[in-house]
Protein backbone atom coordinates (compact mmCIF):
# COMPACT_ATOMS: atom_id res chain seq x y z
CA UNK A 1 0.00 0.00 0.00
CA UNK A 2 2.93 2.18 1.06
CA UNK A 3 4.37 1.51 -2.10
CA UNK A 4 1.38 2.62 -4.48
CA UNK A 5 1.17 5.82 -2.76
CA UNK A 6 5.05 6.57 -3.01
CA UNK A 7 4.39 5.46 -6.88
CA UNK A 8 1.57 7.61 -7.13
CA UNK A 9 3.55 10.39 -5.71
CA UNK A 10 6.13 10.00 -7.97
CA UNK A 11 3.67 9.60 -11.43
CA UNK A 12 2.42 12.63 -10.46
CA UNK A 13 6.12 14.17 -9.91
CA UNK A 14 6.73 13.53 -13.04
CA UNK A 15 3.41 14.36 -14.87
CA UNK A 16 4.29 17.92 -13.76
CA UNK A 17 7.47 17.77 -14.88
CA UNK A 18 5.80 16.63 -18.32
CA UNK A 19 3.28 19.20 -18.24
CA UNK A 20 6.56 22.00 -17.50
CA UNK A 21 8.46 20.25 -20.57
CA UNK A 22 5.57 20.33 -22.81
CA UNK A 23 4.94 24.05 -22.33
CA UNK A 24 8.47 25.06 -22.63
CA UNK A 25 8.68 22.99 -25.53
CA UNK A 26 5.78 25.35 -27.12
CA UNK A 27 6.89 27.77 -26.01
CA UNK A 28 8.55 29.49 -29.21
CA UNK A 29 7.44 33.07 -29.14
CA UNK A 30 10.55 34.71 -30.76
CA UNK A 31 10.25 31.78 -33.93
CA UNK A 32 6.57 32.88 -34.18
CA UNK A 33 7.25 36.50 -34.20
CA UNK A 34 10.21 36.22 -36.92
CA UNK A 35 8.04 33.92 -39.14
CA UNK A 36 4.91 35.55 -39.28
CA UNK A 37 6.15 38.66 -40.02
CA UNK A 38 8.18 37.38 -42.29
CA UNK A 39 8.15 39.10 -45.79
CA UNK A 40 6.87 37.65 -48.98
CA UNK A 41 5.10 34.87 -47.35
CA UNK A 42 2.10 35.51 -49.36
CA UNK A 43 4.07 35.74 -52.50
CA UNK A 44 5.51 32.65 -51.56
CA UNK A 45 2.19 31.33 -51.03
CA UNK A 46 0.83 32.06 -54.26
CA UNK A 47 3.75 30.70 -56.00
CA UNK A 48 2.82 27.15 -54.02
CA UNK A 49 -0.83 27.69 -55.31
CA UNK A 50 0.56 28.30 -58.19
CA UNK A 51 2.82 25.39 -58.75
CA UNK A 52 0.41 22.94 -57.07
CA UNK A 53 -2.57 23.66 -59.84
CA UNK A 54 -0.20 23.42 -62.79
CA UNK A 55 1.01 19.96 -61.11
CA UNK A 56 -2.86 18.84 -61.02
CA UNK A 57 -3.78 16.66 -63.83
CA UNK A 58 -6.00 17.72 -66.89
CA UNK A 59 -9.36 16.20 -67.83
CA UNK A 60 -7.19 13.83 -70.58
CA UNK A 61 -4.63 13.24 -68.41
CA UNK A 62 -6.90 11.85 -66.06
CA UNK A 63 -8.73 9.26 -68.44
CA UNK A 64 -5.18 8.11 -68.96
CA UNK A 65 -3.91 7.90 -65.31
CA UNK A 66 -7.25 6.51 -64.27
CA UNK A 67 -6.49 3.15 -67.26
CA UNK A 68 -3.13 3.03 -66.08
CA UNK A 69 -4.35 2.84 -61.94
CA UNK A 70 -7.01 0.03 -62.80
CA UNK A 71 -4.02 -1.82 -65.18
CA UNK A 72 -1.97 -1.59 -62.23
CA UNK A 73 -4.33 -3.22 -60.43
CA UNK A 74 -5.40 -5.95 -62.80
CA UNK A 75 -2.27 -6.50 -63.76
CA UNK A 76 -0.81 -8.81 -60.99
CA UNK A 77 -4.51 -10.41 -60.55
CA UNK A 78 -4.27 -11.43 -64.39
CA UNK A 79 -0.57 -13.01 -64.08
CA UNK A 80 -2.15 -15.04 -60.67
CA UNK A 81 -5.01 -16.58 -62.98
CA UNK A 82 -2.58 -17.29 -65.54
CA UNK A 83 -0.05 -18.69 -63.29
CA UNK A 84 -3.04 -21.05 -62.26
CA UNK A 85 -4.42 -22.53 -64.97
CA UNK A 86 -0.61 -23.43 -66.35
CA UNK A 87 -0.09 -25.04 -63.51
CA UNK A 88 -3.36 -26.68 -63.56
CA UNK A 89 -2.80 -27.80 -66.81
CA UNK A 90 0.71 -28.82 -66.30
CA UNK A 91 -0.60 -31.31 -63.30
CA UNK A 92 -3.17 -32.52 -65.61
CA UNK A 93 -0.71 -33.30 -68.47
CA UNK A 94 1.51 -35.08 -66.18
CA UNK A 95 -0.81 -37.96 -65.51
CA UNK A 96 -1.28 -37.24 -61.58
CA UNK A 97 -4.67 -36.29 -61.82
CA UNK A 98 -6.94 -39.09 -60.07
CA UNK A 99 -8.76 -41.03 -62.58
CA UNK A 100 -12.41 -41.43 -62.96
CA UNK A 101 -14.41 -44.26 -63.66
CA UNK A 102 -15.80 -42.66 -66.66
CA UNK A 103 -12.97 -42.27 -67.83
CA UNK A 104 -10.49 -44.52 -67.84
CA UNK A 105 -12.69 -47.33 -66.50
CA UNK A 106 -13.87 -50.54 -68.68
CA UNK A 107 -17.40 -48.12 -69.75
CA UNK A 108 -14.33 -46.34 -72.65
CA UNK A 109 -14.50 -49.94 -74.36
CA UNK A 110 -18.29 -49.66 -74.59
CA UNK A 111 -18.66 -46.33 -76.87
CA UNK A 112 -20.55 -43.00 -75.35
CA UNK A 113 -23.49 -44.82 -74.19
CA UNK A 114 -22.26 -48.45 -73.02
CA UNK A 115 -23.02 -47.57 -69.40
CA UNK A 116 -26.86 -47.63 -70.07
CA UNK A 117 -26.43 -50.39 -72.70
CA UNK A 118 -25.11 -52.48 -70.11
CA UNK A 119 -27.33 -52.06 -67.38
CA UNK A 120 -29.72 -53.13 -69.93
CA UNK A 121 -28.29 -56.10 -71.00
CA UNK A 122 -27.16 -56.63 -67.68
CA UNK A 123 -31.13 -56.64 -66.26
CA UNK A 124 -32.52 -58.79 -69.45
CA UNK A 125 -29.55 -61.63 -69.12
CA UNK A 126 -27.25 -60.97 -66.86
CA UNK A 127 -24.48 -61.51 -69.01
CA UNK A 128 -20.42 -60.98 -68.29
CA UNK A 129 -18.50 -58.09 -69.72
CA UNK A 130 -16.76 -60.16 -71.71
CA UNK A 131 -20.35 -61.36 -73.40
CA UNK A 132 -21.61 -57.67 -73.41
CA UNK A 133 -18.41 -56.91 -75.41
CA UNK A 134 -18.60 -59.57 -77.74
CA UNK A 135 -22.40 -58.52 -78.80
CA UNK A 136 -21.25 -55.22 -78.86
CA UNK A 137 -18.67 -56.10 -82.04
CA UNK A 138 -20.74 -58.21 -83.35
CA UNK A 139 -23.38 -55.50 -83.48
CA UNK A 140 -20.85 -53.29 -84.96
CA UNK A 141 -19.73 -55.60 -87.61
CA UNK A 142 -22.76 -56.05 -88.31
CA UNK A 143 -23.72 -52.43 -88.97
CA UNK A 144 -21.17 -52.71 -90.93
CA UNK A 145 -22.30 -55.38 -93.46
CA UNK B 1 -12.09 51.64 -42.16
CA UNK B 2 -14.21 50.77 -39.47
CA UNK B 3 -14.49 47.12 -38.56
CA UNK B 4 -18.26 46.70 -39.21
CA UNK B 5 -17.38 47.53 -42.52
CA UNK B 6 -14.87 44.76 -43.13
CA UNK B 7 -16.40 42.08 -45.07
CA UNK B 8 -16.68 38.51 -43.24
CA UNK B 9 -14.92 35.46 -43.19
CA UNK B 10 -17.35 33.62 -45.48
CA UNK B 11 -17.88 36.24 -47.78
CA UNK B 12 -14.21 36.77 -48.37
CA UNK B 13 -14.62 32.89 -48.98
CA UNK B 14 -17.12 33.01 -51.58
CA UNK B 15 -15.02 36.43 -53.49
CA UNK B 16 -12.21 34.07 -53.40
CA UNK B 17 -13.98 31.14 -55.03
CA UNK B 18 -15.75 33.26 -57.04
CA UNK B 19 -12.05 34.13 -58.33
CA UNK B 20 -11.00 37.39 -56.71
CA UNK B 21 -7.39 37.07 -55.26
CA UNK B 22 -7.26 40.24 -53.36
CA UNK B 23 -10.13 38.39 -51.25
CA UNK B 24 -7.48 35.33 -50.40
CA UNK B 25 -4.74 37.73 -49.85
CA UNK B 26 -7.49 39.14 -47.18
CA UNK B 27 -8.35 36.45 -45.48
CA UNK B 28 -4.36 35.12 -45.26
CA UNK B 29 -3.61 38.69 -43.61
CA UNK B 30 -6.49 38.15 -41.54
CA UNK B 31 -5.48 34.96 -40.07
CA UNK B 32 -1.66 34.37 -40.97
CA UNK B 33 -0.72 35.04 -36.92
CA UNK B 34 -3.26 32.74 -35.65
CA UNK B 35 -1.70 29.89 -38.22
CA UNK B 36 2.18 30.70 -37.31
CA UNK B 37 1.15 30.86 -33.12
CA UNK B 38 -0.64 27.24 -33.38
CA UNK B 39 2.67 26.51 -35.86
CA UNK B 40 4.75 27.56 -32.85
CA UNK B 41 3.17 25.26 -30.65
CA UNK B 42 5.03 22.17 -32.43
CA UNK B 43 7.82 24.13 -33.76
CA UNK B 44 11.10 25.91 -32.77
CA UNK B 45 12.41 27.22 -35.98
CA UNK B 46 11.26 30.15 -37.83
CA UNK B 47 11.31 28.36 -41.64
CA UNK B 48 9.23 25.28 -40.06
CA UNK B 49 6.48 27.39 -38.94
CA UNK B 50 6.45 29.38 -42.07
CA UNK B 51 6.58 26.14 -43.87
CA UNK B 52 3.28 25.32 -41.86
CA UNK B 53 1.70 28.55 -42.51
CA UNK B 54 2.02 27.78 -46.17
CA UNK B 55 0.72 23.80 -46.17
CA UNK B 56 -2.32 25.11 -44.16
CA UNK B 57 -3.30 28.18 -46.31
CA UNK B 58 -2.60 26.19 -49.42
CA UNK B 59 -4.59 22.95 -48.10
CA UNK B 60 -7.16 25.52 -47.41
CA UNK B 61 -7.29 27.66 -50.97
CA UNK B 62 -7.88 24.30 -52.53
CA UNK B 63 -10.54 22.85 -49.94
CA UNK B 64 -12.57 26.59 -49.98
CA UNK B 65 -15.47 25.39 -52.06
CA UNK B 66 -15.64 22.32 -49.61
CA UNK B 67 -15.93 25.11 -46.94
CA UNK B 68 -18.64 27.32 -48.49
CA UNK B 69 -21.27 24.49 -49.29
CA UNK B 70 -20.95 22.27 -46.04
CA UNK B 71 -19.18 23.82 -43.23
CA UNK B 72 -21.53 25.23 -40.47
CA UNK B 73 -18.10 26.07 -38.47
CA UNK B 74 -16.77 29.83 -38.77
CA UNK B 75 -13.72 30.04 -40.74
CA UNK B 76 -11.25 30.20 -38.13
CA UNK B 77 -11.84 27.05 -36.71
CA UNK B 78 -12.07 25.57 -40.31
CA UNK B 79 -8.28 27.03 -40.78
CA UNK B 80 -7.65 25.80 -37.07
CA UNK B 81 -8.48 22.43 -38.03
CA UNK B 82 -6.17 22.49 -41.19
CA UNK B 83 -3.44 23.87 -39.55
CA UNK B 84 -3.01 21.51 -36.61
CA UNK B 85 -3.70 18.46 -38.97
CA UNK B 86 -0.61 20.61 -40.91
CA UNK B 87 1.14 20.27 -37.94
CA UNK B 88 0.68 16.58 -37.04
CA UNK B 89 1.64 15.16 -40.83
CA UNK B 90 4.91 17.31 -40.49
CA UNK B 91 5.95 15.88 -37.12
CA UNK B 92 4.94 12.80 -38.91
CA UNK B 93 7.71 13.22 -41.46
CA UNK B 94 10.05 14.53 -39.36
CA UNK B 95 10.26 11.33 -37.09
CA UNK B 96 10.83 9.22 -40.40
CA UNK B 97 14.05 11.60 -41.53
CA UNK B 98 17.24 9.86 -39.92
CA UNK B 99 18.55 13.42 -39.13
CA UNK B 100 15.95 13.64 -36.24
CA UNK B 101 17.43 10.45 -34.75
CA UNK B 102 17.77 11.81 -31.42
CA UNK B 103 21.53 12.20 -29.33
CA UNK B 104 21.25 11.28 -25.53
CA UNK B 105 20.93 14.52 -23.35
CA UNK B 106 24.42 15.57 -22.05
CA UNK B 107 25.46 15.55 -18.07
CA UNK B 108 24.36 19.00 -17.57
CA UNK B 109 21.05 18.71 -19.27
CA UNK B 110 20.40 15.27 -17.24
CA UNK B 111 21.74 17.35 -14.05
CA UNK B 112 19.25 20.32 -14.77
CA UNK B 113 16.30 17.55 -15.85
CA UNK B 114 16.93 15.82 -12.12
CA UNK B 115 17.44 19.46 -10.30
CA UNK B 116 13.95 20.10 -12.19
CA UNK B 117 12.15 17.19 -10.30
CA UNK B 118 12.98 17.82 -7.24
CA UNK B 119 12.01 21.02 -6.84
CA UNK B 120 8.98 20.83 -8.89
CA UNK B 121 7.06 21.10 -5.39
CA UNK B 122 9.06 23.87 -3.68
CA UNK B 123 9.48 26.61 -6.55
CA UNK B 124 7.06 26.07 -8.96
CA UNK B 125 7.54 29.34 -10.31
CA UNK B 126 11.37 29.32 -11.46
CA UNK B 127 10.80 25.42 -12.93
CA UNK B 128 9.52 27.10 -16.72
CA UNK B 129 12.64 28.81 -16.44
CA UNK B 130 14.92 26.23 -15.55
CA UNK B 131 14.29 24.20 -18.39
CA UNK B 132 16.10 25.06 -21.55
CA UNK B 133 13.83 24.50 -24.30
CA UNK B 134 16.06 22.75 -26.23
CA UNK B 135 15.77 20.12 -23.27
CA UNK B 136 12.44 20.10 -23.92
CA UNK B 137 12.53 19.42 -27.28
CA UNK B 138 14.79 16.53 -26.88
CA UNK B 139 12.68 14.97 -24.55
CA UNK B 140 9.88 15.61 -26.67
CA UNK B 141 11.07 14.63 -29.76
CA UNK B 142 11.02 10.75 -28.21
CA UNK B 143 7.47 10.59 -27.88
CA UNK B 144 5.21 9.71 -31.04
CA UNK B 145 3.84 12.11 -33.69
CA UNK B 146 0.10 11.42 -31.97
CA UNK B 147 1.28 11.80 -28.01
CA UNK B 148 3.42 15.24 -29.28
CA UNK B 149 0.19 16.07 -30.79
CA UNK B 150 -2.18 15.31 -27.87
CA UNK B 151 -0.66 16.60 -24.88
CA UNK B 152 0.36 19.98 -26.70
CA UNK B 153 -2.97 20.71 -26.86
CA UNK B 154 -3.44 20.33 -23.77
CA UNK B 155 -0.99 21.45 -21.81
CA UNK B 156 0.26 24.20 -23.71
CA UNK B 157 -2.82 24.98 -26.03
CA UNK B 158 -4.75 24.34 -22.93
CA UNK B 159 -7.92 22.63 -24.99
CA UNK B 160 -10.22 20.65 -23.39
CA UNK B 161 -10.52 16.79 -24.75
CA UNK B 162 -14.10 17.80 -26.31
CA UNK B 163 -12.04 20.55 -28.00
CA UNK B 164 -9.60 18.45 -29.33
CA UNK B 165 -11.84 15.43 -30.41
CA UNK B 166 -13.34 18.43 -32.49
CA UNK B 167 -10.33 19.60 -34.08
CA UNK B 168 -9.17 15.95 -34.73
CA UNK B 169 -12.25 14.50 -35.41
CA UNK B 170 -11.55 11.85 -33.24
CA UNK B 171 -13.76 10.29 -30.29
CA UNK B 172 -13.76 11.61 -27.19
CA UNK B 173 -13.01 8.37 -25.70
CA UNK B 174 -9.81 8.05 -28.54
CA UNK B 175 -8.65 11.09 -27.10
CA UNK B 176 -8.53 10.38 -23.00
CA UNK B 177 -7.21 7.25 -24.16
CA UNK B 178 -4.71 8.66 -25.78
CA UNK B 179 -3.78 11.65 -23.28
CA UNK B 180 -3.76 8.99 -20.77
CA UNK B 181 -1.03 6.84 -23.04
CA UNK B 182 1.53 10.10 -23.80
CA UNK B 183 1.25 10.93 -20.40
CA UNK B 184 2.97 7.29 -19.33
CA UNK B 185 5.16 7.25 -22.31
CA UNK B 186 6.65 10.79 -20.86
CA UNK B 187 6.49 9.77 -17.83
CA UNK B 188 9.13 6.50 -19.17
CA UNK B 189 11.20 8.60 -20.52
CA UNK B 190 11.77 11.14 -18.00
CA UNK B 191 12.41 8.28 -15.70
CA UNK B 192 14.91 7.09 -17.73
CA UNK B 193 17.29 10.32 -17.25
CA UNK B 194 16.02 10.32 -13.40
Amino acid sequence: MFGTAKQKAQNEQLDHVGQLLVRAGADNEAAFETAAASPFLYTRLRARIAAAESAQPTGADEGWLALLAVARRAVPAMTAVAALVFTLMLWLASGNAPTTATGFGDEAYYGGDAGVEQAVLADAQNLSRDEVLAIVVAREAQGRR
Amino acid sequence: MHPSDEPTDDALVSATCAGDEAAFAQLFERHRRRVARTAARFFSRPEQIEEIVQESFTKAYFALPNFAGAHAASFAAWLAQITVNACYDELRRAQRRPEQQLDDLSAAETHALTAQLRAADARPDVEATLIARDLAGKLLARLSAEDRLVLTLLDAEGLSVAEIAKLMGWSTPKVKVRAHRARAHLRRVLRKYI
